[in-house]
């Protein structure tokens, strides 16, 4: 087993460059070969938009990972090129499937249970799995986002030390991710959402912090053990279908994990007053799968794992973690247990919306208390995603619509807040807020952006944050009254703290300002053009979903219609 | 299915593998003692060459010799038995001896002796640079295995070992299957001593002598208890009396004593405290062996007796067996993760791994009992639901337990495994290996896309099948407590996953995380074909996991047979 270590840096370039137009050359390829559907529509492109970047982030990590210390350092830099080369072709393609130039694609016309680009293909014949992709109004939002951080973290951290394993890594995440979106099987859903967990992993562990070993294998096996819980739910509701249901049903087991399939078998039994599977098991497996979910989000009282993992991951992996992977508990939420099994939520209803209240006054309340920035953002995130959880709480179509718009603003926003705190910490190397005084003597971008995303955060006006919490004090005051100035007031009095926390950090210290000790007394330096670049994307875009909030608010409100129709106003509720 | 006569001509065609197994054990036998001695006919001065002694030629001196003929034989072997099941012109052969029905060829039995055959073969491919037949370092311990008879010793017990497993898995008389199970534990016995000069290897291997022996024993007492009741020990007649017979004292009596002592070969607790000792005092390819092969012998003796022979037709009442094995599978379970969680040395954790997916065996086990005694009304698919996913779960095993040891045995072959410390900074030294070993771990945690997640998944949906029963056959609600309890044990399983990710990923963080340990900064030893075989137990986990579906549907063709 030969090492590339042997080759010469000229010949590795052009192996690499060589590499990338192969890959190029094979997507042209594909395109015209794969009109086998007589209307030339692309159903396919699900696969390589999840295949490519894993694929490609898998040959370019055993690639780097052979080399040597100085090899890797002299790789570092075609790596991290075609890093981002390739995580910008997912980038494209959903950004064509937004704006229609790769097929004329209708969110409105979607029904509950149909699916944009929806393609299956047999997996595993005997237990019923199949590779099943598509996406609606509520995933296409979340494979948007997931394809536009990935290249922006890359660009972020484009200094990142030990690129060469680094950015492949992100790469790896990234397609994870997106597999976890649009898969419509449930194996299929819980391989991938699995799989995130061994890039975050790795990133934490070889780029965190001091006590990353810690943080890594809490992360891993608190949602690991959650997730094994929600398998368990997954296969005894597999079980309680009838048996030879749906298309491609296994040929031993005779039932499918095809999540069209069971929608559709829940939804036809729950006409009137039935109750698909009881309201005892409904509860039960609701719970299950619940608890899966819940870790993920993270919710009060199983976030615990969130600030450790969020403090030593390094600006990449919080970014991504903050920016994506907790959205992928909100997601599984609203796909599969509310889907299915609407009596137990009407039932659970009120537990769900006090920890969702608890999320969101306990992370504020928490946050009020960090010294660390990082650690306050962190908590930040908590209560945000128990907005998320009030919204699925308020089963009304406007909550619906509201945390799904939160899932997104939030999954634009942080990734900014955990910039600012990643800068701050590459060019000042602390992240304790009371060090530092006056930056914007030494770093106004540094302190623009970070007055930015600091208001976006607690909800300014024309950006985005702003639209989803309006959504959701909107949506409670019908349901519950008064209850709704104590998330009021919490907002309120974060909002206090993070101006607090603001001035102090650029403008107190008098003409002079106050380097923090760490730095040892060296000037500090703005923030470089790669993160500066960043940052400006991140503005802009929360800027533009804030002022035209509709560009993605319109197909969510498709969705949470053909979700009421099709599940909650059935007759029964 | 075609009946055979022992020891016929076809009947050394339908036993091809073991055939050539014979074949190879006697070249072994001869070919390494091959040299330039005469015989002297008595009375006169004439002297015809014998070649049997004497001065070795070089070719048959040669210390590199018995590793590749025992390489060869087994690995036509595997192949033999592998292409029996793709060749459409296979039919199930029974062997008989008169009257008595001696072995059976079929499907299941063939599907256990390429699990055997894999196993073995892989461990002695790797044992070709384990256990070295060149010097690349002067210390007394190599120069002892330079020799070629130490060699041929190895590879003698091996193939005795790999022999022994397929009469096992053969065998339809409980007596026939003793022999052979005995046969392949007395050279693991010997192979688990095989490195005499060092401390740890004589005491692993005495210990797991005394133990086994005694657990042998008891089986022993248990089988002649049932030839007492039975008046045979064919597997049909005692199926057969059993139906009629079962609820009397004196075979679930013999039932537990057979339980004992093909618990003792599954690793099941309470009758599992020699395999830590034994597993790290042999070295890992053979320890590779008792956690995979080893294991699947004393499975397949355990459903031949629990789920053939104590399978009732009759209703309920005569499963005492079933609670018992439910709570000796969690408590396997349990025990094994915990104890792994405090080890220290890699061998021993790997070893209390192993005693923790026997637990999810046998919960598996456990579950076949409830559908088999009647507990749960079901049709045949239930068993074999299960029994398929064991099947699929031990071919697995074969590829990232074995694998695990493997990368353990390459250490070993540096200078010791037998601290956590030694696996540290694997990452720097050697991605490629590190990779494979993190791989390995997370197979054997159940983390997807791979093949341990598969198979912990499939026992997963065989007990929540025999747990959720027919309940959606009448439609409409169904009600909690209407599942059977068996559900629990899924649950159960899970739990310990859960618990098991701590210490595999401990490995992960170890080999990526830590400095290497004093004196082992230099690259690890080259040891071509344990890398080969490494390769291929990456690929197979792989592999099996994205896209197992041909091996599932070959496990459960083949528990198909068995009900």
């Amino acid at each position: 087993m030969g090492s590339t270590a042997n080759m010469d840096l000229k010949s590795k370039e052009f192996a690499l460059i060589g590499f990338l137009a192969l890959i190029i050359a094979a997507l042209a390829a594909f395109f015209p070969n794969l009109g086998a559907n007589a209307e030339g529509n692309v159903d396919w492109i699900s696969i390589p938009l999840v295949g490519f970047p894993i694929i490609t982030g898998v040959i370019l990590l055993a690639f780097a990972s052979q080399e040597s210390r100085t090899g890797k350092k002299k790789i570092a830099a075609p790596i991290r090129l075609a890093c981002l080369c390739f995580s910008l072709i997912p980038l494209g393609i959903s950004t064509a499937l937004f704006f229609d130039w790769l097929i004329a694609v209708d969110w409105s016309t979607l029904g509950y249970n149909e699916y944009m680009l929806d393609s299956q293909y047999l997996w595993m014949e005997s237990i019923g799995v199949s590779w099943h992709v598509g996406m609606d109004g509520l995933s296409f939002p979340m494979v948007w986002l997931t394809t536009f951080l990935v290249p922006i973290t890359m660009i972020m951290t484009w200094d990142e030390k030990d690129g060469a394993t680094y950015h492949p890594l992100l790469l790896l995440m990234g397609g994870a991710l997106i597999g976890v979106f649009v898969s419509l099987d449930l194996f299929m859903f819980y391989i991938f959402w699995e799989l995130t967990l061994i890039p975050m992993f790795f990133l934490i562990l070889k780029w965190g912090g001091s006590d990353r070993r810690y943080a890594a294998q809490k992360f891993f096996i608190y949602t690991f053990a959650a997730s094994v819980i929600m398998l368990l739910g997954l296969v005894t509701l597999y079980f309680l279908q009838p048996e030879g249901s749906g298309p491609f049903h296994g040929t031993i087991t005779g039932r499918t994990f095809d999540m069209t399939t069971l929608f559709a078998n829940a939804a036809a039994y729950n006409l009137g007053e039935n109750v698909f599977l009881g309201l005892e098991m409904q509860k039960i497996l609701f719970v299950l799968l619940m608890i899966g979910f819940l870790v993920k989000l993270p919710a009060v009282p199983f976030h615990t794992w969130l600030p450790d993992a969020h403090v030593q991951a390094p600006t990449g992996g919080s970014m991504l973690l903050a920016g994506v992977m907790l959205k992928m508990g909100a997601y599984g939420m609203m796909r599969i247990p509310i889907a299915i099994f609407p009596d137990a939520l009407v039932y659970y209803q009120d537990v769900i919306m006090a920890i969702g209240l608890i999320s969101l006054v306990w992370g504020s309340i928490v946050c009020l208390g960090q010294t660390n920035l990082k650690k306050m953002i962190a908590y930040s995130s908590v209560s945000h995603m128990g907005i998320i959880l009030l919204g699925i709480a308020s089963m009304q179509p406007l909550g619906y619509a509201a945390a799904l718009f939160m899932m997104f603003a939030h999954g634009i926003i942080s990734p900014m807040l955990f910039a600012v705190c990643g800068a701050f910490k590459h060019h000042y190397r602390s992240m304790e807020i009371g060090d530092m005084r006056g930056m914007a003597k030494w770093s106004p971008f540094l302190s623009v952006y970070m007055m930015f995303a600091w208001m976006a955060s607690l909800g300014l006006p024309l950006l985005a944050g702003f639209v989803a919490e309006l959504m959701i004090l909107l949506a409670y005051w019908p349901i519950y009254g008064w209850w709704i100035l104590l998330p009021g007031a919490v907002l309120a009095i974060t909002a206090a703290y993070y101006l607090w926390s603001m001035q102090r950090t650029i403008f107190e210290g008098g003409d002079e300002g106050q380097p923090p000790e760490s730095l040892n007394g060296e000037t500090p330096v703005d923030i470089s053009v790669h993160e500066n670049i960043g940052m400006i994307i991140l503005a802009v875009f929360t800027v533009i979903f804030g002022i035209f909030p509709f560009i993605a608010l319109g197909m969510m409100d498709d969705w949470t219609v053909a979700l009421f129709e099709g599940v909650f106003n059935r007759g029964g509720i | 299915m075609q009946t055979v006569s022992a020891f016929s001509p076809e009947f050394w065609t339908a036993f091809a593998p073991e055939t050539v197994l014979i074949l190879g054990l006697a070249a072994l036998f001869i070919i390494p003692n091959l040299g330039n001695a005469k015989l002297r006919i008595p009375l006169t001065q004439i002297r015809i060459p014998w070649f049997f002694g004497g001065t070795r030629f070089g070719l048959t001196g040669a210390a590199h010799l018995p590793g590749l003929i025992a390489v060869g034989t087994l690995f036509s072997a595997f192949f033999l038995a592998t292409w029996s099941q793709f060749d459409d012109s296979f039919t199930a052969t029974v062997v008989v001896a008169g009257d008595i029905q001696l072995l059976k060829i079929d499907a299941f039995s063939r599907l256990f002796e390429i699990i055997f055959l894999g196993a073995v073969f892989l461990a002695s491919m790797a044992s070709l640079d384990r256990v070295p037949a060149t010097i690349f370092e002067e210390t007394d311990e190599l120069v002892e295995m330079y020799d070629n008879r130490r060699q041929a010793d190895l590879y003698l017990l091996m193939l005795t070992t790999a022999l022994g497993m397929c009469l096992v898995a053969l065998a339809q008389d409980m007596f026939v299957l003793f022999i052979g199970l005995e046969l392949a534990s007395f050279a693991t016995y010997v192979l688990v001593a095989f490195h005499k000069e060092t401390k740890a290897g004589t005491e692993g291997g005495v210990k797991y002598f005394i133990v086994g022996s005694v657990a042998s024993a008891v089986g022993l007492y248990g089988l002649s208890l049932l030839y007492l009741w039975a008046g045979s020990l064919q597997l049909d007649v005692l199926a057969a009396t059993w139906s009629t017979n079962g609820g009397e004292t004196l075979p679930i009596v013999a039932l537990g004593f057979i339980l004992v002592g093909f618990g003792f070969k599954v690793s099941a607790a309470p009758f599992h405290f020699a395999a830590p000792d034994a597993y790290s005092g042999a070295n890992s390819p053979v320890a590779g062996i008792l956690a995979t092969a080893s294991k699947g012998m004393g499975m397949i003796g355990l459903i031949r007796v629990l789920v053939v022979i104590a399978s009732p037709d009759v209703g309920a009442g005569s499963a005492v067996w079933l609670i018992a094995l439910a709570v000796l599978a969690v408590v396997t379970m349990t025990w094994g993760n915990l104890a792994a969680l405090g080890s220290t040395n890699p061998k021993r954790m790997l070893a209390y791994s192993s005693v923790a997916h026997a637990g999810y065996m046998l919960a598996a086990l456990a579950a076949v009992g409830a559908w088999v005694s009647g507990d749960i009304e079901g049709p045949a698919d239930y068993g074999t639901a299960i029994i398929g996913a064991v099947l699929f779960h031990l071919a697995v095993l074969v590829a990232f337990k074995l694998g695990a040891f493997l990368v353990l045995g390459l250490l070993e072959m540096e200078g010791g495994a037998s601290r956590l410390s030694s696996l540290a900074g694997l990452g720097r030294r050697d991605p490629l290996l590190a990779t494979s070993m993190f791989i390995f771990m997370m197979a054997l945690a159940g983390v997807p896309p791979l093949a341990g997640f598969m198979s912990k998944f499939l026992i997963v949906a065989g007990l929540v099948k025999v747990g959720v029963g027919e309940m959606w056959a009448s439609g409409g609600p169904v009600s909690f407590a209407d599942l059977h309890w068996v559900w629990w044990l899924a649950l159960a399983l899970f739990i310990n996953s859960a618990i098991s990710v701590f210490y595999y990923l401990r490995i992960g963080v170890i080999m990526f995380l830590e400095p290497p340990e004093e004196g082992r900064r230099k690259p690890l030893p080259y040891g071509i074909s344990i890398r080969i075989t490494i390769w291929v137990c990456v690929v197979a986990t792989i592999l099996l996991g994205v896209s197992g579906d041909f091996l599932i549907q070959l496990c459960y063709s083949a528990a198909e047979t068995l009900f």
